[in-house]
């Protein structure tokens, strides 16, 4: 009895089998996600990991004589590598809730699930601004469909005890949390999206989101420089990196995008004369285990961000996105 | 699609509703990794397809809390499979010893008869009295088709630690063969 004689022993399932279960998963995609859900965890709970773990901070801190808030607004993108062995770390404590250091959460405006419409006129129409479309279809890519999800507004509250508990979870001792901290509420707001899909007969998928910048507006005097340097310990660079690319980065203008080291590489691009992020996933990560193979490419343009992704080369996948107009 | 696009949903979830992944792509990728997976932990039969369409059924559900960014969409789905063998074998534990399920097949369809003599099903009986550390590591390794270091990653255990243990159990397996076959 031999290895190969155990890898010989796989078979495939049943056609009948996988196309009766195909069905019946079929049914359940079509189904809209449960509304509870979408407010703890898509909203909440991402916004948890993306303030903490992510960047702290966007850009652009501006004080607002009215609200006595710093509003943070996107104008451009930075990847930020950060290893496999964290990922998982992160996920862990993702599903124990612990990367959760808000005590408080409030949904202010439901943004609801992505509503498809008739065309992209309908969706700018809905969303409120002049959506772009692809001059450029590589690969006998074709419109599929278009979608918009609403605007959405949450606060959450900081828990100073929470954040302790993530970084000792974490094993980050020398970590400082800025005093003050505790209860203050953090505003979050995200204005309509448009989400325009393509894809060919064969398995080329491309997707164009475009929406106004999001913000994010804080309490003024909070230590925004102090808190991107917990976010990048969190994402486990070195406490020398993390203070060095806290100082160095441009918080006002910056959204910093965590980037798996182990199956993407990263690069700074150009489109339509604004500074870019493209992020390309390989077939196989460093492991040797299967990955999803596709692009992302990031950009902003006056107050509008936007992200082309897909299965596609990074030549058309750039070309694509110099091409929206 | 880039499992890394998914820096996004980390950093811009909130902003942009999640994409649609391509399920039918996803779905004909791990169908026959999780459904080998549970023919080397119960053998052959509608036992197997029973518990593939729990695991997908379950991950189906759970899509939207899929977090692209944090793990590989096949290490999720393993996640959840394990968990359905789990409670698979808890249950069975109510009615039938481990030991009594090695010398009796649990279920005996006519298909499991028909493959009485098969490989597998004379390899299910020996894997049916192996620790469940060992059985569970064979089939992610040969029912899956997983490598040491992501079987490492789903199980906890060291890589190093994995591939000792594989091979340990297959050297043991081989000669319990020998001697049965």
């Amino acid at each position: 009895m031999e290895d190969r004689f155990l890898n010989e022993l796989r078979r495939d399932p049943d056609p009948r089998f996988a196309r009766e279960l195909r069905a019946r998963l079929r049914a359940q995609e079509s189904k809209p996600p449960e509304r509870t859900r979408r407010l703890g965890g898509a909203l909440a709970g991402v916004l948890a990991a993306t303030l903490v773990a992510a960047a702290f901070a966007l850009p652009s801190v501006r004080a607002s004589a009215q609200a006595m808030l710093d509003l943070f607004r996107v104008r451009k993108f930075a990847a930020v590598p950060f290893d496999e062995a964290r990922a998982e770390k992160l996920h862990q404590l993702g599903s124990d809730n612990a990367l959760m250091v808000f005590d408080r959460h409030e949904t202010v405006l439901d943004p609801g699930a992505p509503q498809v419409v008739a065309s992209v006129e309908a969706a700018a129409a809905a969303a409120g601004f002049q959506a772009g479309r692809p001059g450029y279809l590589p690969g006998g890519l074709t419109a599929d469909t278009v979608r918009v999800q609403g605007a959405g507004e949450a606060r959450l509250s900081v828990s100073e005890a929470r954040l302790r508990a993530l970084l000792d979870a974490l094993d980050l001792r020398d970590v400082q949390v800025p005093a003050g901290l505790d209860g203050k509420v953090i505003e979050v707001r995200k204005p309509p999206v448009v989400i325009q899909q393509f894809r060919n007969t064969g398995r080329l998928r491309a997707t164009v989101v475009q929406s106004k910048s999001p913000e994010l507006a804080v309490p003024a005097g909070l230590d925004v420089e102090r808190l991107a340097e917990i976010g990048l310990r969190v994402l486990g660079l070195d406490p020398a990196e993390a203070g060095r690319l806290a100082r160095a980065t441009d918080w006002r203008s910056t959204l910093l995008v965590p980037v798996p080291i182990n199956a993407s590489t990263f690069r700074q691009v150009t489109v339509h004369g604004e500074q870019g992020l493209l992020i390309t996933t390989r077939g196989r990560d460093a492991d040797g285990d299967r990955r999803r193979e596709g692009s992302l490419v990031l950009w902003s343009e006056g107050d509008r961000v936007f992200a082309v992704l897909g299965n596609l080369a990074d030549k058309d996948l750039l070309q694509m996105a110099e091409s929206v107009r | 699609m880039a499992n890394d696009t998914m820096a996004i949903q980390r950093a811009w979830t909130w902003a942009i509703p999640a994409r649609e992944e391509d399920w039918d792509a996803l779905y004909a990728e791990q169908l026959p990794r999780i459904y080998n997976f549970f023919r080397f932990r119960v053998g052959d039969g509608p036992v197997a397809e029973d518990l593939t369409s729990v695991t997908f059924e379950k991950a189906w559900s759970a899509r939207h809390r899929y977090r692209r960014d944090l793990a590989a969409f096949n290490t999720w789905l393993f996640t959840i499979a394990r968990n359905v063998a789990v409670d698979h074998y808890r249950q069975q534990r109510r009615h039938v010893s481990l030991e009594q399920a090695a010398e009796v097949p649990a279920e005996t369809t006519p298909e499991d008869l028909a493959e009485l003599h098969s490989d597998l099903e004379h390899l299910a009986r020996r894997l049916a009295v192996l620790p469940e550390r060992e059985r569970e590591l064979l089939s992610l390794k040969y029912g899956a088709g997983l490598t040491n270091r992501a079987i490492a990653r789903l199980t906890g255990l060291g890589e190093s630690n994995v591939g000792t243990i594989l091979h340990r159990t297959i050297a043991g397996l081989r000669a319990g063969w020998k001697q049965g076959a």
